[in-house]
């Protein structure tokens, strides 16, 4: 029997390409070997793949794509083994855009850029930046009228309403913020899974720290009683847009002036707060964006910083 | 078998003097004959499970007899989303054409966009649920309804999944 290492090619298998389905049996058992495989299947590799993958086995065997090898396949029907499949072999992938200081009215521009790019299909993007000192509504407008907001604004803060979830904060220099703009469908389409989703990357960021910090009945991931890190999304037809805020060195009396998201009785602190020494943003983005690929179960790749402009005044966000 | 149709042949002579008898006691045979009584529990029951139907982002429209069609969100997106927090709705007389957004809904501190199934004029909000917006989750095809709007073209909505349908769709998405 020839050995199977030689002119056998495996095609990488791109987001799209549909898994040849084996019958049930054959699925339950596991081929050792390649030469087993082959010898025993005679088309293409997908289940060996799967097995390879899970066992962390990177051998190299290849194996050829024939055309007509295509009928096997069962038509492109998502079930859950095909969509384990998929994830393990290729993960979305998520571009991280890394936008320094800006605006808070640029942020929102540049991530409407980044909402509609997934019209012409998924285009995962993760923004990273920092605000100037800007105080920030959601869609509940009712407990923060104008004129509370002007005497915010006379702080020499910015003040902005949005279309996300969440009540009132603030944010500012030292702060991360990071706007995931996903489209669930690649990952689950669930709202309520994905804040979840976002609240454990944070913990473990935390952790990667040496801070135990932990969820609660608020959203948002908590130091015991005070918020480390506040969380606020909107989601249209999947596509996600705002996203979190984690206080890495930011200056905590601005939180003063406000009731941190409406919630009374509560404080808020920061990983400088908690470490008792200063942590930057810079030094917190690695630990944030391990987390994140590991609890997203995805690819990062390095974005390009998109060019800002200047003239966003047609751009905003706002719900008024 | 034989005493059904003796008592059918007996009953049909006393069902005018004894309707409470023949009705309790052969149902089936007198179906025909009790017409009027079947037929007004049946409509009445179909009335009440009237058809919803669905769209792909998972809300339900329920057409009444006046042509008005109240709007919600099905099961499936209230489970997705949480405990709903607080439900922004239109304005009465907002025109809508179909897959605009006309509200959105927020849980978790994620605020999600609702999208018309149809294209119509926004008659009646729900007020209800700016004190009480757990009702989206409590009862989303009953006393969680958003809206209700006119029906502007009604082709639209055979382009909507029934129940049965629906239900393929989420068991297709589901992974």
């Amino acid at each position: 029997m020839e050995p199977a290492r030689g002119g056998i090619t495996v095609r990488t298998a791109g987001r799209h390409a549909p898994p040849s389905r084996l019958p049930h049996r054959e699925r339950a058992c596991s081929p050792p070997t390649a030469e087993f495989y082959c010898e025993r299947f005679e088309f293409p590799v997908v289940r060996w793949r799967q097995s390879a993958v899970k066992t962390g086995n990177t051998c190299d065997v290849e194996e050829e794509e024939d055309e007509e090898k295509q009928q096997w396949r069962r038509p492109e029907r998502r079930v859950k083994e095909d969509r384990q499949f998929w994830m393990q072999g290729s993960r979305p992938v998520v571009e991280v855009v890394r936008l320094g200081l800006v605006s808070y009215q640029e942020a929102l521009r540049l991530q409407q850029v980044y909402v509609n790019r997934h019209r012409a299909g998924p285009a995962h993007a993760l923004l990273l930046c920092e605000h100037p000192p800007v105080f920030t509504t959601g869609i509940r407008h009712k407990p923060y009228p104008a004129a509370m907001l002007d005497r915010l604004r006379l702080l020499g803060a910015d003040v902005q309403r949005t279309n996300r979830g969440g009540l009132i904060t603030f944010h500012g220099p030292g702060q991360l913020v990071c706007y995931p703009v996903l489209n669930l469908s690649d990952f689950k389409k669930s709202v309520r899974w994905y804040v979840c989703e976002l609240e454990k990357t944070i913990i473990s960021a935390c952790r990667r720290f040496g801070i135990e910090a932990s969820t609660s009945p608020h959203t948002g991931v908590w130091v015991g009683d005070n918020k480390i890190c506040a969380i606020g999304i909107h989601c249209g037809r999947y596509v996600t847009s705002h996203g979190l805020a984690l206080n890495c060195n930011t200056d905590m009396s601005w939180f003063g002036h406000i009731v941190p998201c409406g919630i009374e009785g509560k404080g808020v602190t920061s990983l400088s707060a908690e470490l008792q020494r200063d942590v930057s943003v810079e030094e917190t983005i690695p630990h944030l964006l391990d987390a994140f690929r590991d609890q997203f179960n995805c690819q990062l790749t390095d974005g390009q910083t998109p060019e800002t402009d200047q003239d966003t005044a047609q751009h905003h966000q706002r719900r008024d | 078998m034989a005493a059904c149709g003796l008592f059918r042949s007996v009953s049909s002579n006393f069902f005018t003097v004894l309707p409470l008898l023949t009705r309790s006691a052969t149902l089936s045979p007198l179906r025909l004959a009790c017409t009027p009584y079947f037929g007004r529990t049946l409509s009445s029951s179909s009335r009440a499970a009237a058809a919803l139907k669905f769209t792909d982002k998972h809300e339900w429209i329920r057409v009444e007899d006046d042509g008005i069609g109240t709007v919600g969100i099905s099961n499936f997106a209230q489970e997705a989303l949480g405990d709903v927090v607080y439900c922004g709705l239109p304005d009465v007389g907002t025109q809508l054409a179909q897959q605009d957004e006309f509200g959105a809904l927020e849980s978790v501190k994620a605020a999600s966009e609702l999208y018309s199934p149809l294209t119509g004029e926004v008659v009646e909000v729900n007020t209800l649920l700016a004190d009480k917006p757990g009702l989206v989750n409590k009862s989303c095809y009953k006393d969680g309804w958003l809206m209700k709007m006119t029906i502007a073209k009604p082709a639209e909505l055979d382009a909507l999944m029934d129940e049965a349908a629906y239900e393929r769709y989420i068991r297709s998405i589901e992974d």
